[in-house]
């Protein structure tokens, strides 16, 4: 694939953007990171030695106690099975990864109630929620789930939006007009309240929620859309591929939605922090995913209950303030880089 | 015009009670009895005045006490102000006049005489008279007000009302039975407030506020905002010897704060007045702060002795899973509640051990609750031929042990999830789902769940056919929420409900209690023997502060236990003064064990 020298040009901007450079290496990093949570933070080994044989938990089916020589049948406690590997100083040993909790487990004390302040002994570097899980695996996960839930909507909300806006800009008359009308009624129908009253009905789960809010989301996209395809389609290269005797539905895709592209990439770094705050804020009014799946929003809603317990509303303000700051920053650097003003000429 | 009305009212009250009273007459050899020898239990000491600031999570779905949506709990605020015939003393558990001054039994075992109070008034200032209990059952049994289960009790259960006079009334079972009063001593119904009933009835009543016999009405109300109470001027029962130095408060305010983390928030602002500490979080962490270290507000803790909700896990057997007997017992057996109680509830919570304790003779103390037994699970679901799949949940024929817990109190989240990783454990996915607490409750009642987290109210005797009767199972709004339907439990249940002998329904109570832990439809969780709450400084108690049977310190209404706190407004404005100050009294934990029993059966924990 080849680049076009003007989209190497809005490259090269944006890499000279230093700020916004390094913010999209260190977010990509992040994401990439979030994407083998399973090896960083997790209550399952990476690796076990046990009388000569190697076992890999971490993906793959559960390993029920009683394959170690423990007493149970469900899953194997790795933390207890090390401890003992220790204690008994034999050739078996357990690896287990940094953060050794999975996101849902309770790590419960018997002389003690929850939340436990942060803790290098206990290996709770954050501390613990109220329910005694941990608030690093909590992050961790729920940042996974708050990314990609915000990157799916994107595409979904961008796929609809961009279409329907091109669709209106292009044909423009009657078909423009009823859209228009459609799409301000639309945007009337209050979001929240359809959220509680869906969220009453049923739980809703990553994808449903996606959905409601792609229902929702779609149609403030249009508008722009609407406006750029309208001046473009007035340019003489449209005329002239209309001349050549190429079909709409050629012009929309080949060239005009690749001229708009720029609109479209400025918006989209807002719409993903967008995303990230309307899922942790439906967390935080219960609305959201079901508990207890590891969320933001939901921790935000603990720490708002728990003031005293510092370590959670700290912990989840610090990475909610750090990752928004990141897509801003990315956000202002691509809107520079793409600044139509430095590309174009006008007669 | 009016006077016209009133007349023609006056005359078809006359002459229906004329024709209830052709062909039935007063026997001569019955023997009137009344209640003035019990204590009373309020504080001579009360004062009238003052508000009482008080909150509900969600505004109520309508007014009426009967239809769709009225069995929500707001409800009680609405009934505890209807009056019955009479009423039981929450210490003696005699019978204590209320509407009625005398009452006898009839030799039938079925029929109970009353003498009303003349006195009595509705709220609109008309008198109560027999026709008004007359009117009850025919409400009650018009197909207009959508209950089926009362339109059923009011003809499986209650007969007739003669009406004699204006002031003697009979109200007749349809069967001869004993505890005759529990039953029998039914609420009047305004007549010529609902005239003829019709089938507008659901919609126009919803937001109605329907003369009451109370000592309080609904004055004002926005609705999902605020509902607000008002003390009659001159009630016509303030002076009867168990109401008297009760109800002290002019006016009740509810309002609609839908958090409740919120509503703390507004008790320590002093926007509200009390605040139930049950919750240990509550009594022993939140309650750490100024307002009362400085003794502005104080903590009660007061043990009662009374009938425990049957909190817990209900399953639902319409759902094909828990159709095996086997999969419900090791359900029941992977619910670690032992470990939540202790570590999550720090040991303040008694594990209930099945759904009826706390009814004296009639609660069955053999029986105990399923602990958590990771080897009964696995011998239960082997039984049954599921196995445990790759990912350690059983499995069987393509299905997966995986049923959703539904829930409505954000509160309740930490027991859940501790619940969902010990089930884990034993081989069963627990998905949590919490929605607002009306919601839920509506989803119970629409049998549209798998699993259903929730207490019920209790009653003084055990209710067993409204939960358990096949009757009631299979169809939306009614109690049976697990679609129990068995036979044997059938025969059961109408044995019960139709005995006469007080030892045999013990008997046969006792063995329902049996019968429901075979069943195993419920997972008994948790009981509180005890209220704990915090009030402002001003707010004052009797001592002891509460009865036998008190459900809440300050519950403004009801009419056995309701309303004995008042208002003490010397005590107000010197706390405000300190307040602005900063001057400090002592704190105060008040702890009251009058009641203290100590847990049946010894190691109920």
């Amino acid at each position: 694939m080849t680049l076009s020298p003007l989209t190497r040009k809005k490259l090269q901007r944006f890499k000279s953007i230093k700020r916004g450079y390094y913010a999209f290496i260190l977010f990509a990093t992040l994401i990439v990171i979030s994407l083998f949570a399973e090896i960083l933070v997790n209550s399952r080994a990476l690796a076990v030695h046990y009388q000569g044989r190697y076992f890999f938990p971490i993906y793959g089916a559960m390993i029920p106690g009683t394959t170690f020589g423990l007493d149970y049948p469900y899953e194997t406690n790795y933390r207890e099975l090390s401890r003992q590997f220790q204690i008994a100083g034999g050739a078996d040993w357990v690896w287990m990864p940094p953060v050794p909790f999975n996101p849902l487990e309770n790590d419960l004390q018997t002389d003690a109630y929850p939340p436990f302040p942060p803790s290098l002994k206990d290996r709770h570097f954050l501390g613990t929620d109220t329910s005694a899980r941990d608030i690093v695996a909590r992050l961790v996960y729920g940042f996974r789930i708050a990314i990609f839930f915000s990157l799916t909507l994107l595409v979904v909300n961008y796929l609809a939006g961009v279409t329907v806006g091109c669709a209106m800009g292009y044909w423009g008359g009657k078909f423009d007009l009823f859209f228009q009308r459609i799409i301000e009624i639309w945007s009337n129908i209050p979001f929240l309240y359809v959220i509680i009253i869906i969220s009453s009905i049923v739980a809703p789960n990553f994808f449903l929620l996606i959905l409601i809010m792609v229902f929702f989301g779609w149609t403030s996209l249009t508008w722009t859309l609407r406006t750029v395809t309208y001046k473009e389609r007035a340019r003489e290269y449209v005329l002239a591929a209309k001349a050549l005797g190429a079909s709409d539905f050629r012009i929309v895709f080949k060239h005009i939605i690749p001229n708009t592209v720029s609109v479209i990439v400025t918006y989209a770094p807002f719409s993903v922090s967008g995303g990230i705050v309307a899922l942790t804020s439906l967390d935080y009014l219960g609305f959201g995913l079901a508990p207890p799946t590891p969320s933001w929003g939901e921790l935000l809603q603990q720490g708002w209950d728990n003031m005293d317990a510092w370590w959670i509303v700290g912990s989840v303000i610090a990475a909610m303030v750090l990752t928004l700051i990141l897509v801003t920053f990315i956000g202002e650097a691509v809107r520079e880089a793409f600044d139509p003003k430095l590309h174009s000429t006008y007669e | 015009m009016p006077k016209l009305m009133v007349l023609i009212s006056g005359l078809a009250v006359l002459i229906l009670s004329g024709l209830a009273q052709a062909g039935s007459k007063l026997p001569e050899d019955i023997q009137w009895l009344t209640n003035d020898s019990d204590p009373v239990y309020a504080a001579s000491d009360a004062v009238k005045g003052g508000t009482l600031n008080t909150a509900i999570l969600s505004f109520p779905m309508t007014f009426r006490t009967v239809g769709p949506d009225s069995n929500g709990s707001f409800r009680s605020a609405i009934l505890d102000n209807d009056l019955s015939l009479i009423n039981i003393h929450p210490n003696t558990l005699n019978i204590i006049p209320e509407l009625a001054t005398h009452w006898a039994f009839g030799k039938d075992k079925k029929s109970m005489y009353f003498k009303l109070n003349p006195n009595a008034r509705w709220s609109d200032g008309k008198p109560v008279t027999g026709p008004d209990y007359a009117f009850t059952l025919e409400f009650m049994r018009s197909p207009h007000i959508v209950a089926p289960w009362y339109n059923d009790y009011f003809t499986q259960e209650i007969d007739s009302v003669i009406v004699f006079d204006d002031y003697t009334i009979a109200v007749v079972g349809t069967r001869a039975e004993p505890d005759l009063h529990l039953k029998l001593g039914i609420n009047p119904t305004p007549r010529h407030f609902y005239g003829t009933l019709g089938p507008d009835f659901v919609a126009r009543y919803n937001w109605k506020v329907v003369p009451n016999t109370g000592s309080y009405q609904i004055d004002d109300f926005q609705t999902g905002k605020h509902i607000r109470f008002k003390r009659k001027k001159d009630w016509w029962a303030q002076d009867l010897k168990y109401f008297k130095n009760r109800f002290n408060v002019d006016r009740v305010h509810y309002t609609v704060i839908r958090d409740f983390n919120m509503l703390w928030e507004y008790f320590k602002k002093g926007k509200i007045d009390v605040f139930g500490l049950t919750i240990p979080k509550y009594w022993h962490d939140k309650t750490q702060i100024p307002i009362f270290e400085k003794g502005y507000a104080q903590r009660i803790w007061f043990f009662n002795d009374t009938q425990q909700s049957a909190m817990g896990l209900w399953l639902n057997q319409d759902r094909d899973i828990f159709k095996d007997t086997n999969v419900r017992y090791a359900f029941s057996h992977a619910m670690n509640i032992e470990k939540v109680i202790d570590q999550v509830l720090r040991g303040d919570y008694f594990r209930l051990e099945q759904a009826f304790m706390g009814y004296g003779p009639y609660t069955n103390d053999t029986v105990r609750a399923r602990r958590f037994d990771l080897e009964k699970v696995d011998h239960c679901m082997k039984a049954s031929g599921w196995r445990r799949g790759p990912d350690g949940i059983w499995e069987k024929e393509g299905k997966r042990f995986s049923v959703e817990a539904t829930y409505g109190f954000e509160e309740h989240t930490p027991r859940l999830v501790v619940l969902k990783e010990e089930a884990k454990k034993a081989g069963i996915e627990l998905l949590l789902q919490q929605s607002d607490p009306t919601a839920a409750f509506k989803k119970f009642l629409e049998k549209n769940f798998d699993v259903a987290w929730m207490g019920w109210s209790t009653s003084l005797r055990p209710q067993y056919w409204e939960h358990f009767h096949s009757i009631n199972a299979h169809k939306p709004q009614t109690n049976n929420i697990t679609n129990t339907d068995d036979p044997e439990m059938d025969k059961l249940i109408d044995a019960y409900r139709n005995s006469l002998d007080e030892k045999e329904r013990i008997r046969l109570s006792l063995e329902i209690q049996q019968k429901i832990h075979d069943i195993g439809m419920f997972v008994p969780t948790f009981m509180v023997p005890y209220i704990r709450e915090a009030c402002w400084r001003w707010w004052r108690l009797p001592d002891p502060p509460g009865t036998r049977h008190s459900g809440s310190l300050f519950d403004p209404f009801n009419s056995a236990t309701g309303g004995m706190f008042w208002y003490d407004k010397k005590l107000h404005d010197e706390t405000l003064d300190a307040m602005k100050s900063d001057r400090a009294f002592e704190p105060v934990t008040r702890i009251d064990q009058t009641y203290l029993k100590s847990p049946q059966g010894g190691d109920s924990r």
